[in-house]
């Protein structure tokens, strides 16, 4: 058992620590438009920090996961964006890479390293949220491979995708998991129809994409036809990886920002504030070194363990909490917004965005469902 | 980084576990924790199970610390190592048994007389007082507080048993009159030793409790895959699923902050404040918040005297109390966020607009 770095994966901090203050100027966080994360993509491309984790055969450096968290902990420090093509990079390049035919891996993984290629998942649907396998999107046979109708939802950058890794039923027949087919669709094919939804916090993180008569190649499908469930299960397996770091990291940059806030405001020794504070502090530590050990077991295993499950349930609980004390700490304050509020209305838009995050990427009843059936072993819920 | 127990470490916590499990059978603890509240005849198998070589490392000890609180351990082995041991490992002294540890420096007096050190005073609770070999106790002389080992059944010493809420670690209050004691360590000694177990036996409260968590969630889970209500094991209910899925949730949380503060503590003592104290406040809040869950979960049989989840409840709430003695976790991590120098830690923040 091991806490610190190790020689290599502490230089590689430390060059990387360098790098990263160079890139972004310090202070709270700014707005990154698409022109700026992209062009933050692309140098974070040729500073060889994508595809950290990936293969070298395939164009990776083929670094063990723990310097992917490294990565993850760092740019949250800096106050860094998510790459542009997070979901490219960590998710759906690792499911071509398992899945892929020799002519998709040539024509996709090099555009999703380097940022030119950008993915979206279209996973989700209106009546297909929690429950991913009654996914109602058809995909008929057509002259050259599908054509496909449906509707996706809270699909994050499909405003900026060029692909989506796409979640379809070719077998209507066939109940729930089965019948179901991942394709590699092209966002700019006709009758592909992207609008972003708004969302109460004002921001336009996600998408509904309507596809109407789209038709995809045979080449296009990722796995075998019939197998989508087990290839979009690879998708989100990934997602367990070292997400949970990036996501404990950022909420400890987080909680840094709110004792800046609270320091700043004079309510430092407000015994209530300095106890939920610190009670949040316990609550992020437990995640972050739960973090290292899912990420430590996914080292030794190739699977990350049992802990990983519940990092996105605790994270979400605990971002809530966080941003409701700050506007708790702002006090009347709290009810103003934009330039004239504390932070430009940082905390305010921190606060709208946070009840997302008990709904998205699995609600939290989901996830507590997992952790029931699948690590404790209960009978089904219902 | 590579936070996960090794293969040895692994092992070893199988190892303890298959012992405890076949030594204390839920009756066994049953019957001692009604009865006399320790198996007073343990120790030599301690021993030979090599729970106190002195190769352990403090995560080796925070493992079998972690398992003892799993098996409600009716043995002085958890005061022994977290409290009386390091004074004996300063003093150069081998481990006379099991032993304990009390802070009479307020109220006990040592005297030097041409026959050696004498004690005279009290200590109102002292933690297994009659279940071990030597009690370790310090006390005033006039250089300042030392540390000395009194045998309980020694001339000038009486012993009060004190009814606890966890009968397996029963208190008692001590009573010297001119008793004899070694010196076990002088007054310039002291102070660096004694700060020193406060860390630890933290750091190994913490990991008892996580044991104890880890168990009555297990203890729920269990049940609740086989009683049956309208039909269905109650485990398919969501409303018993997610509250033992929090359960575990907090588990594993304490388990991770107590494993760091185990490293953390044996690598930086010095720098360990913060890591002690979160491990402490999730450990504590893991163990009550899941004896309270597993209680709700096992509903009207989870409350009888019968059914041995109380057994667990009343072991979480003595560590609570002892935590108590301790500094209080919550502001230990306050006064370390909210010192000067954390307000440059975001360097460049914005001030108010």
């Amino acid at each position: 058992m091991r806490l610190g770095d190790s020689q290599d994966e502490g230089e590689f901090r430390t060059r990387l620590r360098d790098w990263l203050s160079g890139q972004i100027p310090a202070g709270v966080p700014q707005e990154w438009d698409s022109e700026r994360l992209r062009a933050w993509s692309k140098s974070l491309y040729q500073a060889g920090y994508a595809g950290l984790s990936w293969p070298v055969e395939h164009g990776g450096r083929g670094l063990p996961a723990a310097y992917q968290a490294i990565y993850a902990e760092e740019s949250a420090l800096a106050g860094a964006p998510d790459h542009v093509n997070v979901i490219g990079l960590n998710m759906v390049g690792p499911t071509i890479i398992k899945y892929g035919t020799q002519a998709q891996l040539a024509e996709f993984l090099p555009g999703i390293l380097s940022g030119e290629t950008i993915f979206c998942q279209g996973f989700s649907e209106p009546d297909a949220g929690s429950d991913l396998a009654s996914v109602r999107t058809r995909a008929r046979a057509h002259p050259k491979g599908y054509q496909v109708d449906g509707e996706k939802v809270w699909s994050s950058y499909a405003h900026l995708a060029d692909y989506c890794l796409l979640l379809v039923r070719t077998d209507p027949e066939a109940v729930k998991h089965h019948g179901l087919t991942c394709l590699l669709m092209d966002m700019r094919a006709p009758g592909v129809q992207v609008r972003p939804l708004r969302e109460l916090s004002g921001d336009t993180d996600f998408n509904q994409v309507i596809l109407t008569d789209v038709v995809v190649g045979a080449d296009s499908v990722l796995g075998p036809v019939g197998q989508g469930w087990r290839v979009a299960m690879t998708t989100l397996a990934h997602e367990r990886g070292t997400f949970g770091i990036t996501l404990t990291s950022r909420l400890s940059a987080e909680l840094d920002r709110l004792v800046q806030t609270v320091l700043t405001l004079g309510a430092g020794s407000d015994p209530l504030v300095r106890k939920e504070i610190a009670e949040l502090h316990v609550q992020l530590q437990g995640l972050r070194f739960t973090g290292y050990r899912a990420l430590a077991e996914l080292q030794r295993t190739g699977e990350p363990g049992a802990e990983s499950s519940i990092l996105k349930l605790g994270w979400s609980l605990a971002n809530q909490r966080l941003t409701a004390l700050a506007l708790r700490v702002l006090g009347p304050d709290a009810a103003f917004d934009g330039p004239q509020a504390f932070w430009s209305g940082y905390w305010q838009q921190q606060h709208l965005r946070s009840r997302t995050n008990s709904i998205e990427g699995g609600t939290s009843e989901i996830l507590r469902g997992i952790v029931a059936e699948r690590v404790l072993g209960l009978p089904r819920t219902r | 980084m590579d936070f996960t127990l090794n293969q040895d470490q692994r092992e070893l916590k199988a190892a303890a576990r298959h012992y405890l499990s076949q030594s204390y059978p839920l009756t066994l603890i049953a019957e001692l924790s009604d009865g006399v509240g320790a198996d007073g005849q343990a120790w030599p198998e301690l021993l030979r199970q090599g729970w106190l070589d002195p190769e352990l490392e403090l995560l080796e000890l925070a493992l079998l610390a972690e398992e003892g609180g799993r098996a409600l351990h009716p043995v002085p082995w958890w005061v022994t190592v977290a409290l009386a041991l390091p004074v004996y490992q300063a003093a150069g002294l081998p481990l006379p048994g099991p032993a304990t540890l009390a802070d009479g420096s307020t109220g006990c007096q040592a005297r030097q007389q041409a026959t050696g050190w004498s004690l005279t005073g009290q200590v109102p609770s002292v933690s297994q007082a009659g279940s071990v070999t030597e009690i370790v106790l310090a006390a005033s002389t006039p250089a300042g507080t030392a540390l000395f080992a009194v045998e309980p059944d020694g001339a000038g010493v009486s012993l009060t048993e004190r009814a606890g809420v966890d009968p397996l670690r029963i208190t008692a209050g001590l009573r010297l009159v001119g008793a004899p004691a070694r010196l076990l360590l002088d007054a310039p000694a002291t102070g660096p030793v004694l700060a020193a177990i406060e860390r630890r036996w933290q750091v190994l409260l913490a990991c008892e409790a996580v044991g104890v968590a880890d168990r009555v969630l297990e203890l729920a889970v269990d049940y609740a895959k086989t009683r049956t209500q309208f039909g269905r094991p109650i485990g398919s209910f969501q409303a018993v699923a997610h509250q033992l899925a929090d359960s575990y949730a907090a588990v594993e949380l304490a388990r991770s902050l107590a494993y760091r503060a185990a490293c953390v503590l044996a690598d930086e003592p010095d720098q360990a404040a913060e890591a002690i104290a979160c491990a402490v406040h999730a450990g504590i809040r893991a163990a009550v918040s899941g004896c309270e869950v597993a209680m709700q979960v096992t509903g009207g049989l989870g409350v009888t005297w019968e059914y041995p989840l109380h057994r667990w409840y009343r072991r979480a709430l003595s560590l609570q109390a002892r935590a108590a003695a301790g500094p209080d976790p919550l502001e230990v991590i306050a006064g370390e966020l909210f010192t000067p120098a954390a307000a440059d830690r975001i360097e460049g923040a914005l001030a108010p607009a």
